[in-house]
């Protein structure tokens, strides 16, 4: 399968001026002092065709600023990008007509009028033929469910219906490629669960390309088979995302159910730690590096009257934070 | 073929947009008569007091070159200053640079088809109410007047877009492009015509307006008077002129914002 994105040794680094107050307002005005950030941190990776990609990781991680140099709209200050075989630097707009881009906190859509005039404007632009753009609105209204409010002026649609319709429009030239920054922020479940449905059956019957941005688990879980973790700048985990809870987890949960209630809440062994504790419940966290799950279990019965014991793993949205919080303290 | 297609997409696309708001046609219709029909009655009244005739220019010529600078702007090609502007300070300058376009080719064509509406409106309307107020001056009956008058018109519009543009440019170094628009904006009005027609102004101030690309932007204005028919082709030269120079120096001002793009990431 080829690839779709190849990064080698990325590094984008912004430069800003600081006032100094040690110096006088000439000095601050002519020669500033210059402050460096590295926001991208040569990085490198590839993504082949097909492949639905999250690319994860805290606030100022650096997640956005990569996609905005994959689409052009920055340049790297050192490093190779070949998307779709061209290069962003230079082929920005040989690139635009094979790519499809959806930023979740801005539209492209034209705010006053009815969204079907938003999906003939961008046809247009993209050189569709009329012919083309009536069929190719005909497949993503059906496709995106957008019938019901195709001549609503923009203005006028829900936050739902407003990304369904920036989606379809980011859709209309048929990108190889489709790249998505935090596209369900501010959604409700509903609406969440319908746009990743949306995403996975344009990536299954149209062989896109998906690489999205998110803070949102869901959207990683569901719709993501492999998943790039970058910090500070730098990736520091690239992995199959069924493969990120298996690798990350480093703690058990415990739930015990008491016959009748619980009284007393001894001191626990090493390793275990309680969680939840009242009479009806108790949850207790096990690090699985200093106790087994077998021996917890073991120790647990041991000391409380149990009628029912229930493990099981951290939620991907924890193991998540864990890895974050790891690699920041350089734990 | 594929940038005619699209030009003529973006402006109609903006006519539909303007046409949902008759509003903003009334609003534009008024501020015409509150800003030029003011200033038509003054100068009536001060062409009156110095028995019709002030440096050698009459009220009706005088008043067809200011009827025209106001008609100009009804097309709000200034606003493309404010428009890049915001672009840059919210960072929406990233929606159009995924897309197969040319980012001010985009930002011109938007600002031309969001004038065009009122423009052609209050053009047709003006001209015919002040024919029929005061007439024509015998400038206008000339053969080259027509199609000078579109040629200067064209320019005044290229010429003016690029000036535009090219303040609005400045905020990707200084965000706040407010306080150069304004000396720019006031720069094209003075020497544009705006408040004192250019057939009345000192020597020293008509050369400034002949020279500058600020007077060069409102030559339309100069399309009425006497001298035009053997001054247009030197105008028209001085338009094509500052095109060029300002052109060039806006696409390598553009060059060098397009590196200086930084939109918030995370």
């Amino acid at each position: 399968m080829a690839e779709s994105i190849i990064i080698k040794n990325l590094t984008k680094k912004f430069t800003f001026s600081v006032k100094n107050k040690s110096s006088g307002w000439v000095k601050n005005l002519f020669f500033p002092e210059k402050k460096e950030i590295i926001a991208v941190d040569d990085i490198s990776f590839s993504v082949k065709e097909g492949e639905r990609i999250a690319f994860i990781g805290p606030n100022g991680a650096g997640k956005s600023t990569t996609i905005k140099m994959l689409t052009g709209i920055l340049f790297p200050t050192s490093g190779k990008m070949s998307v779709l075989g061209f290069d962003p630097t230079k082929d920005r707009k040989k690139l635009a007509y094979k790519i499809g881009t959806v930023f979740g906190q801005r539209s492209q859509l034209l705010p006053n009028l009815p969204v079907i005039d938003s999906f003939e404007f961008f046809g247009v632009m993209y050189d569709l033929t009329e012919k083309q753009i009536k069929s190719r609105v005909a497949e993503l209204v059906e496709l995106f469910d957008i019938e019901p409010f195709i001549n609503q002026p923009v203005r006028k649609l829900s936050l739902g219906q407003r990304m369904r319709a920036e989606i379809a429009v980011s859709l209309i030239h048929k990108p190889k490629l489709i790249l998505l920054d935090e596209p369900t922020i501010g959604l409700d479940v509903v609406a969440e669960k319908f746009l990743r449905d949306l995403l996975l059956k344009i990536n299954k019957e149209e062989g896109t390309t998906i690489f999205l941005t998110s803070h949102d688990v869901g959207d990683i879980e569901t719709l993501c088979d492999r998943t790039i973790i970058i910090n500070n700048g730098t990736v520091i985990k690239d992995l199959p995302t069924k493969d990120l809870a298996k690798t990350f987890i480093i703690e058990k949960y415990i739930d015990l159910i008491p016959e009748e209630k619980f009284k007393d809440f001894p001191n626990l062994p090493d390793g275990l730690k309680y969680k939840i504790k009242n009479s009806n419940k108790i949850t207790v966290t096990a690090d699985i590096n200093k106790i087994s799950v077998q021996e917890a279990i073991k120790k647990l019965i041991d000391m409380f009257e149990v009628e029912d014991v229930d493990v099981y793993s951290a939620d991907l949205e924890t193991v998540i934070r864990h890895i974050y919080e790891r690699d920041s303290t350089g734990k | 073929m594929k940038e005619i297609r699209l030009a003529n997409k973006i402006v109609k696309t903006l006519v539909k947009d303007r046409m949902q708001y008759p509003g903003r046609l009334v609003l534009d219709t008024f501020s015409m008569i509150a800003r030029c029909g003011v200033l038509l009655i003054l100068y009536w009244y001060v062409f009156k007091l110095n028995n019709g005739l002030i440096n050698g220019t009459t009220y009706i010529v005088v008043a067809w070159s200011m009827f025209f600078y106001f008609v100009f702007s009804i097309m709000r090609l200034r606003e493309i200053s404010r428009a890049i502007m915001q672009d840059v300070q919210t960072g929406n300058i990233e929606v159009l640079f995924c897309k197969p376009i040319s980012y001010l080719k985009y930002k011109m064509l938007w600002q031309i088809g969001s004038g065009l509406y009122s423009f052609l409106f209050v053009a047709f309307f003006g001209t015919i109410i002040l024919a029929l107020m005061i007439g024509f001056p015998s400038t206008m009956a000339i053969g080259i007047f027509l199609p000078t008058l579109l040629l200067s018109f064209l320019g005044a519009i290229i010429l003016s877009l690029i000036l535009y543009s090219i303040v609005g440019l400045l905020a990707f170094w200084i965000e706040d492009i407010n306080p150069i628009f304004w000396v720019v904006d006031k720069s094209v009005m003075i020497l544009g015509g705006s408040y004192l027609p250019v057939a009345l102004f000192p020597k020293f101030m008509y050369n400034l307006a002949l020279y500058s690309p600020f007077g060069a932007s409102q030559f339309i204005t100069h399309t009425v008077y006497d001298s035009w028919k053997t001054d247009w082709l030197m105008l028209t030269g001085l338009q094509l002129f500052w095109i060029v120079v300002l052109g060039l120096a806006m696409y390598l001002i553009f060059l060098s914002a397009r590196k200086k793009v930084s939109v918030n990431g995370g």
